[in-house]
């Protein structure tokens, strides 16, 4: 578990599913994605999940200007919360909470684990976003090239992505970032989180690819001597949009998961930059005496990840209905 | 020069030994003066929990965890004392005495005891310590304590007895089966503790090619190896060749040793706080981890807990070829900012942590105390640094960048990152791996300007500390050990001097002096903490004595209750 | 159908002889030196070149590599004189830390591993194939519901986290279970069923929750289909009508991903087996990681990939026989 594939995996029998949209006209398009909105803001589930999400992306934005009002920035140290001679436990209850720390302290410096969480969500919305945006770009991009043109170019890129996929992915993961220098540790992540998560992506638009082009419209617009760009991007791209978007959406938390995983291993973003699953690293020791430290940054990762997974159930059975309905 | 990998292991000197010792600790300690338990008795099984050892064969193991596990198995010339307080002094083992100097101390005579033999009863005579002691040249094996082979190198290129088989090595003499000849390539006054280095341990001639030993020793010790998994544990049971008249040093009360490996701090912290089932009898050879300090508060746990003294310094150096720390003005203002404290919490708070203010820790002989850079509480004094910093120049401050590993290291780093960054001195934290750290701040040419590590001493002297870190000529392009890159003609010379002197208590006290020197002088270094280890009981354990190594001495263990 | 296997073979050595080759040049080319680590503290430069020869990492990159696969289907020779060990094919070296024939200590941690993920993999199998059938066949109902609320938790959790909580609720407060540790069966069944039954649950839910959905979708397409509903409409007792014809075609997928699943799993659970301190390959492969190990770490990627791929053919030649609309293709 907590692998790379593993938030795309969770539905390959929905993902993987026939195209969904039929042939593409901008009045049909708008009205579909009249009917998805409406069907998602129908579900207080998806809505709940989407408020969260949005919620915690503010907050990420947003963190410089919440450190202030609570007065207290991620590196900044409180000796005075904690207890030296306590191996530097919190000394208020709760982990340290109070009205001056809102979400406790960090045990052996007193940092505040609020203004932590709300930059380490900067960093671990940042480092899943930008691996999700790569690895779409990529993956769509071969994914497409191996589906529409077939031969030799879907032989390589099919082989190539049979290797990544055969790969222990996490072993290597860990190894090659415990063997990078620790220099640009966010960079590192997201590359290597490409490297290994876009063949998830391609192998499924390449599936779609492959059936659309055998449709009747791409074939039309074939024989009225469309150039091959013209198709892939006119004609077969905007008919993988919803595929797209689902894909997206159910990538993000894995890579949230992976991101903390790997930092939960000690490979991951280095300290005293905050991000969620180096939190949970540092507070498994303490699960014992300061539960509350351990808690917070787990509460937050769940919520997020089951946030962003909801989302894209939802996303993707909306899509779905709207196919089955037409 | 034990491996510095397990600097943040290793500590020395029980609770018992706080007063003895002088300048221990000054906070209440949970633990202290509880090993007044009862009296332990001889048999039974002793279960020892903790990290794997690096090497079952002692010219290759070489840090303060194995080198305690070695007194069980292996014996030596001469070794560390068993008397409470008195770990850092040598006594005899196989030989009689504690050798015999002659031609000023470049040739040392051992002679051994009567009746001591290997477990499968063959005599120790001075040609199996002869053999013993010439693996260290082997380039494959001698990987351990470099002490024999950097004094006995009599420049023959010799290669160990299993490359050069037929060839002898003629620094050791063997003029009869019970005297043993030492011919060093230089005076040396303390080499009665090089005698009690790991790699002092006899074998029978011809053993231990292709690391067998590493699977199963030869015991010379009261323990014999029954049998050994790697990563899973290892079986001790009494040498009934060991005869006890030999060993003065030794008690060696339990019948069979029982070592679990392979378990993470945590679970063993959980395991020896419920103390369960046979966990009665077991014996943490590791520390408690900090997240854990609290729960010693326990009544039930209070009096099981183990305070060692420290034997090993972490500090930080700043590299003096780097401007602008060559100006000892700057070196002296981070001196003064930096929060000892804070630092300490970040070690673990007192119980696990004392602040440092010498390069040597309190347990070295002939240790001297003082503070060359006092603050108010040891909290640093930004004021004093900045306006020092202003006066060498650099009224707007500095930037420095930090080497550090993550793990703990890393949380003083970043603790020393807040201090100075309130006297204007901004800090970037480079943090490597573990596995690659000694060799990027080795690499005169990678490293930074800071660096967080550390240094544990061989044996009780300053000989074996100051010198290998802060002498000019041991800088070394790569596998550098002096990261303040501090080449001081004055402190050089003092060092020949001392190392000269033929009066071992008078060296150790001029080493303590000059540790005093070198931070007044030159402040090559910021001194951070002595980590210490607490460690825990079982109930039925009897602790005995804090030896020179990891914490107690396992060979002093013994179980209150043999029955249970 | 003998082509089609042959051809796959082939196919699978050419993507191991890749994963190592391109293994060994990350290390090679981005790791540490691994002599220094040896080195430790009291080193010279001398002592760093005699050990890096020793190790043989003083060679150039190919001749290293070739030596190396030479190594594997011939064994090689390790040291010289008295000191030389013997390495039989296959020989996957020599650990730079403890010494270790690199096979043996694979060997040594695999009956863990394997332990750990055949007892999670049957856990996982049984409890959420299960639950998936019975939501699906329950849709809508509050089972349903909460079956799959469970289960989004399950996928939306980090076993870490789980496995921290658990033995927290029920090692240390509760003290129904021991701490996770790897006795032998023989000795106490019942102490090896405690000692494991943590780390199987932490390992099994994740998985059983992705099972429990993904049957439930299936079996709701499956359901959904033609040829089920023609069944039904002739007749056939609904129970049949699952049981032949639903779950049949809703399971194939499950299979596929099975396969590679428990095939990544016995390359060692990670995370699980580090957490607990279970001293499986998974734990040996993180030790090797931090202590820079890189005949260790070589070993245990291409054991791990040698799974992965192995299991990739078996399930593809068991999909032919399982699903009828595939068979046709293939043969």
């Amino acid at each position: 578990m907590s692998m790379l594939p593993a938030g795309l995996l969770n539905e390959p029998g929905e993902v993987t599913s026939e195209p969904h949209e039929g042939p593409s006209s901008t009045r049909g398009r708008s009205s579909t994605f009249r009917r998805i909105t409406s069907a998602m803001f129908a579900s207080p589930a998806a809505m709940l999940s989407a408020g969260f999400i949005i919620l915690i992306v503010l907050i990420a934005i947003a963190a410089p200007l919440l450190v202030k009002v609570s007065g207290w920035d991620p590196f900044q140290y409180d000796d005075s919360a904690i207890n030296p001679d306590l191996g530097g436990l919190p000394i208020a209850p709760w982990g340290g909470i109070s009205a001056e720390h809102w979400f406790g302290v960090e045990p052996q410096s007193g940092r505040d684990v609020f203004a932590r969480i709300v930059y380490g969500a900067r960093v671990s919305l940042t480092i899943a976003f930008s691996a999700a945006a790569i690895t779409t770009i990529v993956g769509v991009v071969l994914g497409m090239l191996a589906g529409f043109f077939g031969g030799w170019v879907d032989q390589v890129i099919s082989r190539v992505m049979d290797f990544l996929m055969a790969f222990p992915s996490l072993i290597f993961m860990i190894a090659l970032l415990s063997a990078l220098p620790a220099g640009n540790r966010p960079v590192l992540l997201v590359m290597v989180l490409c490297i290994f998560g876009w063949p998830y992506i391609a192998r499924v638009i390449r599936g779609q690819t492959m059936s659309l082009a055998r449709r009747e419209f791409v074939e039309a617009a074939q024989a009225s001597g469309a150039s091959k760009a013209a198709i892939v991007f006119k004609e077969i791209l905007p008919n993988l949009t919803g595929t797209i978007i689902v894909l997206v959406t159910l990538a993000i938390p894995g890579y949230i998961g992976t991101e903390a995983a790997l930092s939960f291993l000690g490979v991951g973003v280095v300290p005293p930059t905050p991000s969620w699953g180096q939190m949970i690293a540092m507070a498994v020791p303490w699960y014992a005496t300061d539960p509350m430290f351990f808690f917070v940054p787990g509460l937050f990762l769940f919520l997020t990840v089951l946030s962003f997974t909801v989302f894209g159930d939802h996303l993707s059975r909306a899509i779905d209905t709207g196919e089955t309905q037409k | 020069m034990k491996s510095k990998k397990l600097v943040l292991g290793l500590a020395l000197a029980s609770a018992l030994l706080l007063t003895a010792c002088g300048g221990g600790s000054n906070t209440p300690t949970p633990g202290s003066g509880s090993s007044a338990a009862a009296e332990g008795a001889a048999g039974g099984t002793v279960r020892i929990i903790g990290p794997e050892y690096s090497h079952l064969d002692p010219a290759m193991g070489f840090d303060g965890g194995v080198t305690n596990f070695y007194r069980l198995v292996y014996r030596t010339l001469t070794t560390n004392s068993t008397e409470e307080g008195k770990s850092g002094e040598m006594r005899p083992d196989l030989a009689t005495d504690l050798g015999t100097p002659s031609d000023g101390g470049k040739t040392w005579t051992f002679t051994l005891k009567d009746g001591i033999a290997f477990e499968d009863g063959t005599p120790i005579t001075s040609a199996e310590v002869k053999f013993g002691v010439s693996r260290v040249f082997d380039p494959e094996v001698g990987i351990g304590s470099p002490w024999a082979k950097q004094l006995l190198d009599d420049g023959s290129g010799y290669q160990g007895p299993y490359i050069d088989k037929d060839k002898d090595f003629k620094a050791i003499e063997t003029p009869d089966a019970k005297t043993v000849v030492f011919h060093l390539n230089k005076p040396f006054a303390d080499f009665s503790s090089v005698a009690g280095q790991n790699t002092f341990a006899p074998f029978p001639v011809g053993t231990g090619a292709a690391g067998a030993f590493d699977a199963k020793p030869i015991a010379s010790g009261p323990y014999k190896v029954d049998s050994y998994t790697r990563g899973g544990g290892m079986k001790l049971s009494r040498n009934e060749k060991w005869d006890a008249k030999t060993d003065t040093v030794r008690p060696a009360k339990p019948d069979n040793f029982e070592f679990l490996f392979g378990l993470d701090g945590a679970t063993i912290d959980e395991r020896m706080l419920a103390g369960q089932s046979g966990d009665q009898n077991a014996f943490q050879s590791g520390s408690i981890q900090p997240a854990n300090v609290s729960r010693l508060q326990d009544p039930s746990v209070k009096d099981r807990a183990v305070r060692i003294d420290p034997i090993c310094t972490t500090y930080m150096t700043m590299n003096t070829t780097k401007k602008p720390l060559d100006d000892l003005k700057v070196r002296q203002a981070i001196n003064f900012a930096v929060d000892k404290v804070s630092v300490q919490t970040a070690g673990g708070g007192s119980q696990l942590a004392k602040f440092a203010n010498t390069i040597m820790p309190p347990t070295m002989l002939g240790w001297v105390d003082y503070d060359a850079y006092p603050t108010p509480d040891n909290k640093g004094d930004a004021a004093k640094a900045k306006a020092m910093l202003a006066e060498a120049g650099f009224p707007d401050g500095i930037e420095l960048t930090l080497d550090t590993r993550s793990g703990k290291n890393q949380g003083y780093a970043e603790s020393v990152q807040q201090s100075l960054a309130l006297a204007g001195v901004k800090v970037n934290l480079n943090v490597i791996d573990p596995a690659t750290f000694y060799e990027v701040i080795g690499t005169t040419s990678q490293q930074h300007d800071l660096a967080v590590t550390g240094w544990c001493p061989d044996w009780a002297s300053g000989q074996t500390f100051l010198p290998p870190i802060l002498d000019g000529r041991n800088i070394m392009p790569k596998g550098n050990s002096n990261h303040a890159q501090l080449n001081d003609p004055v402190i050089n010379k003092r060092m020949d001097e001392i190392a000269a002197m033929t009066d071992v208590a008078a060296a150790n006290k001029a080493w303590g002096e000059l540790d005093q020197q070198i931070m007044e002088t030159a402040a090559p270094m910021v001194p951070l903490v002595y980590e210490n280890n607490v460690q825990l009981r079982g109930s039925n354990i009897d602790p005995g004595v804090v030896g020179f190594n990891a914490g107690v001495d396992l060979v002093t263990l013994s179980l209150i209750d043999p029955g249970k | 159908m003998i082509t089609y296997l042959i051809r796959r073979v082939l196919a699978a050595v050419g993507v191991l002889a890749l994963v190592a080759l391109l293994t060994y040049w990350i290390f090679f080319a981005l790791s540490a030196d691994p002599a220094v680590m040896i080195c430790g503290k009291t080193c010279s430069p001398e002592r760093i070149d005699q050990i890096r020869a020793t190790l043989g990492v003083d060679q150039p990159f190919m001749t290293q590599f070739f030596t190396f696969i030479g190594g594997i289907f011939a064994g090689r020779t390790y040291g010289t004189g008295a000191n030389a060990i013997e390495c039989a094919a296959p020989c996957l070296g020599f650990s730079f830390q403890t010494n270790q024939s690199v096979l043996e200590m694979i060997g040594d941690r695999m009956p863990v591993s394997i332990t750990i993920a055949v007892g999670a993999a049957i856990l996982w199998l049984l409890i959420g194939v299960s639950a998936g059938v019975l939501s699906a066949v329950k849709q809508g109902t509050w089972w349903d519901k909460a079956a799959m609320m469970v289960a989004l938790s399950g996928i939306s959790l980090p076993n870490y986290f789980i496995a921290l909580v658990l033995q927290y609720v029920l090692v240390v407060e509760l003290q129904i279970l021991p701490f996770p540790s790897t006795p032998a069966f023989g000795d106490d069944p019942m102490f090896w069923f405690k000692s494991y039954l943590m780390p199987w649950t932490v390992l099994a839910f994740g998985y059983a929750s992705m099972y429990a959905r993904l049957t439930r979708t299936n079996m709701i397409d499956t359901l959904g289909e033609n040829f089920i509903r023609t069944a039904r409409a002739k007749g056939l007792g609904s129970g049949l009508v699952l049981g032949r014809h639903a779950l049949r075609p809703s399971l194939t997928p499950i299979v596929t991903l099975f396969g590679m699943d428990f095939a990544g799993l016995l390359g060692g659970a990670l995370i699980t087996e580090t957490v607990f301190g279970l001293n499986g390959v998974g734990k040996l492969t993180s030790d090797a990681i931090s202590k820079n190990d890189q005949p260790v770490i070589m070993g245990v990627t291409l054991m791990a990939a040698l799974f992965v791929i192995v299991a990739n053919i078996i399930v593809d030649v068991l999909y032919t026989t399982l699903d009828p609309r595939v068979r046709t293709k293939v043969a």
